[in-house]
């Protein structure tokens, strides 16, 4: 047991590692996040200094809430950002996904472990700089309300963000070509997160049927568990107890996952195969 | 100049007919990019809704800014964006020689061979939420409307302006795709009346980076608001065009062939 668990967390190691200097080279391409991640907190920042002018909470939050909030939401998505879902699409409609069934291991762990690589990158390149950018020039100091759950947090919507846009990625093995799906999905999982807006903005009975979805474990989550509580639809919970729930959501997601692809790779029939 | 209009007519034309080939994605690249724009406008509306709003402007007036905002868009992205998918796709494959040996302009072809009806659900969405905005504001003037139409133009220089930053830094920075995010970062600031802002800020976006032109001033102008600074935002979109057009062929004289 002990063997295996070793032997796994060397292969992501070694792949993680591959992934990491693959993009190295392409670090100009993930610079560029340090003009834009300031750039749209600015337009944020200035939009809530001027609607808190003319109330003072909004959604159950203050201006100092809001701006943290935003802040939070801009870092976190650094550290869990993935593609997983146009990369898994990719192999499939060129055919190149039937050389990893041709491997001995499983395509899903490779994926997380090239996530693991790439946003290693991402931590160095995007996180650090835009924390740094946050606290040095527009004076928001970002401490977690609790270090560790805050990285217990983190560490599950890393896992969620990544099943779940896997889980959209294999929607290839009925329909090939997912664009469609993807770009409508990617926005209305966006607004579920809580990526444009934090989740008590919304109605009551939207509110309702966003705390059943998987999503807000995404970002609206690790975003409440960084400010130190957390509410959505009249439900308040403790710190603990809405980790715990988010990693019982990650559990029934990696089941989701697996149920997807035991369907659909009966369906698979690579080019040339 | 007739010729040019026709080879732009004959482009347009062929590509209608060869996305129109797939018109069910058509219809759903149309729907998925409505479905996007239509965000903000309700994020504005949720914020309006909890009782607090942009001081000084009423809900219909701030669709009234975010309205002309997708309508800018969705002009600059048929015309004037393709041309930097094109530059991009070109020299990463190396086939942007093929267009330097055209008998026409390398901007021009650029221009033109880059039209696309993509993006199109931004021109539906924005004439929605104008006409949406404007019922329950009072008629505009016709010489408001004029002084609109007017400043959409300038919008419209600003955009292709913004468009030949965005491909001019492509024929070095190859292969980028993110110059998007870093322009619609930049535009962002265009969604919302430019009172929001602070001062400098304000200066900066309609003297220097003319982005509140985008937007902002035509639908203040239709609002009958006033609107200072609009001479000044007027001269600098008309600078921030000349300065794109220079950096255009300054970054294609920089180009290195891939050899293809």
């Amino acid at each position: 047991m002990a063997a295996s668990i070793l032997r796994a967390l060397q292969v992501m190691q070694a792949v993680a590692f591959v992934t990491f200097k693959e993009w190295a080279a392409y670090r100009s391409h993930m610079l560029a996040t340090l003009f834009v991640g300031p750039v749209f907190f600015l337009v944020q920042l200035s939009i809530w200094n001027a609607v808190f002018d003319t109330q003072g909470t909004i959604g159950g939050m203050d201006l100092a809430g809001m701006i943290a909030y935003y802040g939070i939401v801009t870092v976190i998505n650094y550290a869990v950002f993935d593609f997983a879902d146009w990369n898994f699409q990719m192999l499939i409609r060129t055919g190149k996904f039937l050389t990893f069934l041709l491997r001995p291991l499983s395509h899903r762990y490779f994926a997380l472990s090239q996530k693991v690589g790439h946003r290693t990158l991402g931590f160095a390149l995007e996180f650090i700089p835009v924390y740094l950018i946050f606290w040095l020039i527009f004076g928001i100091k970002l401490i977690p309300a609790s270090v560790a759950w805050t990285a217990l947090s983190l560490i599950l919507s890393f896992l969620m963000v990544f099943l779940i846009n896997y889980c959209v990625g294999m929607t290839a093995f009925w329909l090939t070509n997912t664009g469609g799906v993807r770009s409508i999905f990617l926005i209305m999982r966006d607004l579920c997160a809580g990526v444009f807006v934090p989740l008590t903005f919304f109605p009551e009975w939207v509110q309702h049927i966003m705390f059943y979805l998987p999503f807000q474990f995404m970002t609206y989550v690790p975003v409440r568990v960084f400010l130190g509580d957390y509410e959505l639809a009249g439900h308040t919970m403790t710190i603990p107890q809405i980790v715990g729930l988010q990693a019982i959501a990650v559990i029934a997601m990696w089941a989701i996952s697996e149920l997807i692809w035991r369907l659909g790779i009966k369906r698979f029939t690579g080019v040339g195969a | 100049m007739t010729g040019s209009v026709q080879a732009f007519l004959a482009v347009m034309k062929t590509v209608v007919a060869s996305r129109l080939a797939y018109r069910g994605d058509v219809f759903f690249s149309l729907f998925v990019t409505l479905l996007g724009e239509a965000i903000l406008p309700m994020i504005t509306l949720l914020i309006y809704k909890s009782g607090a709003s942009f001081p000084g402007w009423s809900l219909e007036e701030a669709m009234l800014v975010q309205a002309v905002f997708m309508l800018a868009k969705g002009i600059a992205y048929p015309f004037f964006y393709g041309m930097v998918y094109n530059t991009l796709d070109r020299v990463r494959e190396g086939s942007f020689d093929v267009l330097l040996l055209k008998p026409r302009s390398a901007l021009f072809m650029t221009l033109v061979t880059g039209f696309s009806i993509d993006g199109l659900g931004r021109l539906v969405g924005g004439a929605a939420l104008f006409i949406f905005a404007l019922s329950g504001l009072p008629m505009p003037s016709a010489a408001e409307w004029l002084g609109f139409l007017l400043l959409m133009c300038l919008s419209a220089c600003v955009l292709f302006a913004s468009a030949l930053f965005m491909s001019g830094m492509l024929f070095r920075w190859v292969g980028s795709s993110r110059v998007y995010e870093m322009n619609d970062a930049a535009t962002s600031f265009g969604r919302y009346p430019l009172s929001i802002y602070s001062k400098p800020l304000q200066f900066v976006l309609s003297s220097v980076v003319p982005v509140a032109m985008i937007s902002y001033f035509p639908a203040a102008t239709l609002l009958g608001r006033s609107t200072p600074g609009l001479y000044g935002a007027a001269a600098a979109s008309v600078i921030f065009l000349a300065a794109g057009l220079l950096f255009w062929h300054y970054m294609l004289r920089t180009y290195t062939s891939a050899g293809g």
